[in-house]
């Protein structure tokens, strides 16, 4: 006698419940960016070997493999290194506005941070183009402190 | 072996409460091993990394660690197993000949940033040992640990023997984050149980940390260190998943392992032969199990190694004079952590832990449900 085995495919249920992550940061790089950012200031690390300046500033250099502590102040306009167009978000529901995200080489740093632009029609964004940021009315020591950036 | 290959050096953190951030953890580890070898990052051409994403806290747990542990630029590759595996691995790179000096790196955070035993949730076969809520990494550790006492007759008191002896060894070892200087099975026996038979205290103990070492071709290894560590040989085997379909009480993928190991290190009589051996535990019951499996003791003699005493220090088979699992169990880097204590044995660092005239070691790792997947390193003093 055999068995009929039938369809072979089943659906059962099941959740994935992560619980919550507790992660350990990098206080020294970061709090040095959020504090400074509460003065409306952008502040990062530069490696006194290969002088490259990190925003936001790891504690040791990546290429020289050498602790680093040299504060530097970066300036608050840069250059849009690359932007990206967002229209629907990662779960795919289309957005009613479009955002405008970019990521921007502040004068004085070697990386880039990643921002908002406004005030613009997208088609009109370029990489290269010059943006300024804004600042939040009252900066509490976050990232979100920046409120958007704009072309200048 | 085709080509010679040996530990140059090794180093350790541990800690049972992280409070620096993982990449700062890994960069002064790895740095400090660099610094004490005499060595730069450019010295090394193939870097293995290996961590757990689950206790990471993100996927390709890598991405974080590649640029502390020296990786930027270079040739790197990743293990999600346990760490024995990445040992492996490197080996097997530098037996390629295609890499002359390779760094292996294992870590976790998953003490400080997710609970271990929830991990070992997400391991489970979700259209059926998730369905019942039954099965869990203490479940069938108790199962496991019950299995052995039955086929056996060994006693809870035997486990409790084993913890305390590894406790004690905990108190010699500066890794260690959880030890007892003078534990006795009664102080295990006073712990709670978690699962009956398993005491809290012959349970591993949640731990950060990470393991890296340095290995090298013969040629390259002695020019980096006096006391290179050979690589004699190496095994793995792997059982089914399902531990329904495991005979629990022995290890067959423990003892498959080991006979590799011992073929390709010229083996015959583990328990003459080899000098000290480091057995991934994570329950004191675990130790027996994988240490008979791999011929260090008779079968189901548990009872009878604890109270003669011969898997202690000055014992005739000196098992995990580190503590083992129950004194640190970094997840995921534990069985890596074995190698690094079996070389501290035979490189004659192991302090007051030191087995005298420890020529040839074994480690062993472990992972999933069990000790489903099983891996052995056979390592010497002496080259060739």
């Amino acid at each position: 006698m055999t068995f009929e085995m039938g369809e072979e495919t089943r659906e059962v249920q099941g959740t994935w419940d992560i619980s919550t992550y507790k992660y350990l940061i990098d206080g020294a790089g970061m709090k040095l960016l959020v504090d400074s950012m509460k003065e409306k200031k952008i502040r990062g690390i530069k490696c006194p070997q290969c002088e490259t300046v990190y925003v936001p500033g790891p504690t040791f250099c990546r290429k020289c493999y050498i602790d680093i502590d040299e504060v530097v102040e970066i300036g608050e306009t840069g250059v849009v290194m690359s932007y990206a167009v967002e229209m629907a978000d990662v779960r795919g529901n289309p957005l009613e506005e479009f955002r405008l995200t970019a990521m921007i080489k502040l004068d004085g740093a070697d990386t880039w941070i990643i921002g908002t632009i406004s005030g613009m029609d997208w088609h009109d964004a370029r990489i290269g183009m010059r943006v300024k940021a804004f600042w939040v009315d009252e900066p509490v020591g976050s990232l979100a402190d920046i409120d958007r950036f704009e072309a200048i | 072996m085709q080509r010679d290959i040996a530990i140059v050096a090794q180093a350790q953190v541990m800690t049972d409460s992280l409070d620096i951030p993982r990449e700062r953890m890994l960069f002064d580890l790895v740095k400090g091993l660099f610094d004490k070898v005499g060595i730069t990052r450019h010295d090394i051409d193939g870097f293995v990394l290996n961590s757990n994403d689950f206790e990471v806290g993100h996927t390709i747990a890598n991405v974080f660690e590649d640029t502390p542990c020296g990786a930027y630029m270079k040739d790197e590759t990743h293990v999600e197993a346990d760490g024995m595996w990445a040992a492996q691995y490197t080996t097997m790179r530098l037996l390629s000949g295609n890499y002359d000096t390779a760094l292996v790196v294992g870590n976790s955070s998953g003490a400080s940033t997710f609970r271990p035993y929830l991990v070992m949730d997400y391991q489970l076969n979700p259209t059926y040992d998730r369905q019942l809520g039954i099965l869990n990494e203490l479940s069938t550790a108790a199962l496991q640990a019950r299995a052995y006492m039955a086929k056996y007759g060994a006693e809870e008191d035997d486990f409790n023997e084993i913890a305390a002896r590894l406790l004690r060894n905990a108190a010699l070892n500066p890794y260690a984050v959880r030890s007892k200087a003078d534990a006795t099975a009664g102080d295990v026996l006073a712990s709670d149980y978690l699962y009956e038979p398993l005491r809290q205290l012959a349970c591993y103990p949640f731990t950060d940390g990470a393991c890296a070492m340095i290995l090298a071709s013969g040629k390259r290894a002695k020019e980096l260190t006096d006391k290179p560590v050979w690589i004699k040989g190496m095994g793995n085997s792997v059982d089914t998943y399902y531990v329904g379909e495991r005979d629990l009480a022995t290890s067959k993928s423990a003892r498959m392992a080991g006979e590799r190991a011992y073929k390709l290190a010229g083996i015959s009589n583990p328990a003459k032969q080899i000098d000290v051996a480091e057995v991934s535990a994570k329950f004191a019951y675990q130790e027996p199990i994988i240490s008979e499996a791999l011929g260090l003791f008779k079968e189901g003699s548990a009872g009878k190694v604890a109270s003669k005493g011969l898997a202690d220090l000055g014992g005739s088979m000196p098992v995990c004079p580190s503590g083992g699992g129950l004194g640190a169990y970094v997840f995921t880097a534990n069985g890596l952590v074995r190698v690094a204590e079996c070389v501290r044995q035979l490189k004659g660092e192991a302090g007051e832990a030191q087995v005298s005239g420890a020529k040839t070691a074994l480690a062993h790792s472990q992972d999933g449900f069990c000790a489903q997947h099983n891996g052995v390193m056979v390592l010497s003093t002496e080259e060739g």
